[in-house]
């Protein structure tokens, strides 16, 4: 490494790349802790945790479709149809709900996964077409209606609710739910294949990895993770509904993005995820706190994901940026 | 790999028939909603479907060229309800004192160009893919309007303006006859400008066109600014239509958007198809509402049957031997 040093090498640099988000992130903290001192204790940050739960949980899902290079525009579809089916059905089925709605989820990322690759219809599009199917069906479920769970339902909901030795049990599951990942992702064959496939996929098929499987079960975890995300809010607002999840669909992706996780594929992961997720929620925090317009905070996050897509995205593997 | 659909596809005959292909869908289609219910081919009910056509055709003439270049711009709905809410905000209406009358409608035209022109900016200065550049610009454009319009509807009163959807000519409402404009201004420009051409040139191979002396960067944020344009006239006739702007106004409209292009023929992989394959798409999406509604089907799922449409037909008319990986 003899050439001139310079910002810009600084921030094409891998190393660099994963620590500015943290390094944001820290910032971002101290900043609210000057402005507003005691945010920095332990039932605030528990509050914050709770708060970004559901966020992380979609945006695992997503990591694992943009780490192949692809993108999942239908999480927020799975995640509404799973609330509204776990409102539906926790009078008849009880807690066997919870299950029937996660394999909801599990069963439309297969459709995608299996659509993008087998009749091998570009990501964006396969996804933006079964949200729709999704969508389409949530509300023929619910009649387009907003499903109240009822109180023998919520008894059986109140588990999500709880706290267990002061952490509440929604940040004991996106915490179970992002170490399963991080480790999936960095352990076993499914995860360095992968992040093989997302790096360069030509290499990968070469090198005999199943990349059709692979990306199947990328999409497909993409779908278990928003059908959990669903249900666990439906659990917390105690209703399921066709559009629970719509205004989540931008947040979880920047919060991937802005985690540092690039979308050319095969860099980044979960821990980043977790960081980038912990921003957007703490940048939802400090509009509030500073006054912004809670409507403009869509047009902050499309503007934040432009940035941070520009700075993250590894132009050298794309030949036309179309 | 040649899956089901391709194989069938190969079997029809190719390039000439799937060229065709989504016109006889179309007329099948008409066919059988008559026979399930002949109050299809009535005229009130014909009447119905052309104006239920011109906000998607407006819209869909936008996306065509988008499409055609090869890329995507999921920024829809975000331009169609900036539009809407610069229309209603300065035209007569219940929120304000404005009444700038068809100034509104030009200053709506304009806001819908500048935010195309911003995405073409983007995507093209910062070099990043259309789609997330556009899916940035999606929700950039629903905030604005949403905090413009402070959250709740307001009453388009102005007069003359919702005679575009309440005013007849030949038995059609104005917003018919201003959608068929737009198509035939999209006509023109596809098959006799050289912005036209340049468009179908970069979709079919961009860097043949760079090659061959286009402005390859102006031609692309000129497309962008383009479909702004368009995409601002269907938010007008979309506030005319409704008497109003509300937060939700742009919902559904990509979607049906998309379907209508990719279900007229032109590939998501650019360089084929165009604005009359589009015109035949926004009628099979349309008709198939329609005719969904007569048999009594709930409207509900109506996007679930959009979506299908979707994966059958760019899983039909995607130009494999192109597509080395498919992201």
């Amino acid at each position: 490494m003899n050439e001139g040093f310079s910002i810009k090498q600084v921030f094409e640099g891998k190393w660099t790349q994963g620590a500015i988000p943290l390094v944001l992130l820290v910032a971002l903290l101290l900043i609210i802790e000057i402005a507003a001192p005691g945010f920095l204790t332990g039932e605030t940050l528990a509050l914050l945790f709770a708060n970004t739960a559901v966020l992380f949980m979609l945006a695992t899902g997503v990591t694992f479709a943009i780490l192949l290079g692809g993108i999942d525009l239908s999480i927020q579809a799975v995640a509404s149809l799973a609330s509204v089916m776990l409102a539906q059905l926790l009078p008849s089925l009880g807690f066997a709900a919870f299950p029937v709605a996660i394999l909801s989820g599990l069963a439309f990322g297969l459709l995608s996964g299996i659509v993008h690759v087998k009749l091998r219809v570009p990501s964006f599009v396969a996804t933006l077409a079964t949200g729709g199917v999704v969508t389409g069906l949530a509300l023929w479920v619910s009649n387009g209606r907003a499903i109240t769970i009822e109180e023998a339902g919520r008894e059986k909901t109140a588990w999500i609710n709880a706290t267990i030795f002061g952490l509440p049990m929604v940040v004991l599951i996106s915490a179970l739910i992002g170490i399963v990942s991080f480790l999936a992702l960095r352990y076993t064959r499914f995860g360095r294949q992968a992040i093989a496939v997302g790096a360069g996929e030509p290499a990968a098929w070469a090198a005999g990895i199943n990349v059709d499987r692979t990306k199947i079960i990328a999409f497909a975890a993409s779908g278990i993770l928003a059908a959990i995300a669903g249900v666990v809010l439906a659990a917390r607002l105690s209703s399921g509904s066709p559009v629970l999840a719509n205004q989540l669909l931008l947040p979880a992706i920047a919060a991937v993005i802005v985690g540092g996780t690039a979308i050319t594929g095969g860099l980044g992961g979960v821990a980043r995820t977790a960081v980038g997720a912990l921003i957007i929620s703490i940048v939802r925090i400090g509009m509030t706190f500073v006054g912004v317009n809670i409507f403009l905070e869509n047009m902050v996050f499309g503007a934040v994901l432009i940035a941070a897509v520009a700075i993250t995205i590894d132009r050298s593997k794309i030949a036309v940026i179309k | 790999m040649t899956f089901l659909p391709g194989r069938i596809a190969i079997m029809l005959g190719g390039r000439r028939w799937r060229s065709l292909a989504p016109l006889a869908v179309l007329v099948v289609l008409c066919v059988l909603i008559t026979i399930a219910n002949p109050n299809f081919i009535e005229l009130r009910n014909l009447v119905r479907l052309a104006n239920s056509a011109a906000v998607p055709l407006t819209l869909a003439m936008g996306l065509t060229f988008i499409i055609v270049m090869g890329s995507i711009d999921l920024s829809v709905e975000g331009t169609l309800s900036v539009a809407a809410m610069v229309v209603v905000l300065l035209a007569a209406n219940d929120s304000n004192g404005n009444d700038y009358g068809w100034w509104a409608v030009l200053a709506a035209i304009a806001a819908g160009t500048v935010m195309g022109l911003i995405s073409g900016l983007v995507q093209t200065m910062l070099r990043i893919p259309s789609f997330m550049a556009t899916l940035g610009m999606w929700f950039i454009g629903l905030g604005l309007s949403v905090y413009m319009l402070g959250g709740s509807a307001i009453r388009l009163n102005d007069a003359s303006i919702r005679n575009l959807a309440l005013h007849r000519f030949l038995g059609l409402p104005l917003a018919v006859w201003v959608a068929l404009g737009a198509f035939a201004l999209a006509a023109v420009i596809q098959y006799h400008t050289r912005l036209g051409r340049h468009i179908l040139a970069i979709g079919g191979d961009e860097d043949v066109t760079k090659l061959s002396g286009v402005n390859v960067v102006r031609v692309r944020i000129a497309a962008f600014a383009l479909a702004g344009f368009f995409f601002g006239i269907a938010g007008v006739l979309a506030a005319a239509q409704l008497g109003q702007s509300h937060a939700v106004i742009g919902d559904g409209r990509l979607f049906a958007a998309v379907t209508a292009v990719v279900v007229g023929g032109t590939a998501l992989t650019g360089g084929e198809g165009g604005v009359v394959n589009t015109l035949i798409g926004v009628l099979i999406v349309t008709v198939l509402a329609n005719g969904m509604i007569l048999l009594g089907i709930s409207p509900y799922i109506q996007q679930t049957v959009q979506g299908l449409m979707i994966i059958a037909a760019v899983a039909l008319s995607l130009d494999r031997v192109r597509l080395k990986i498919v992201k």
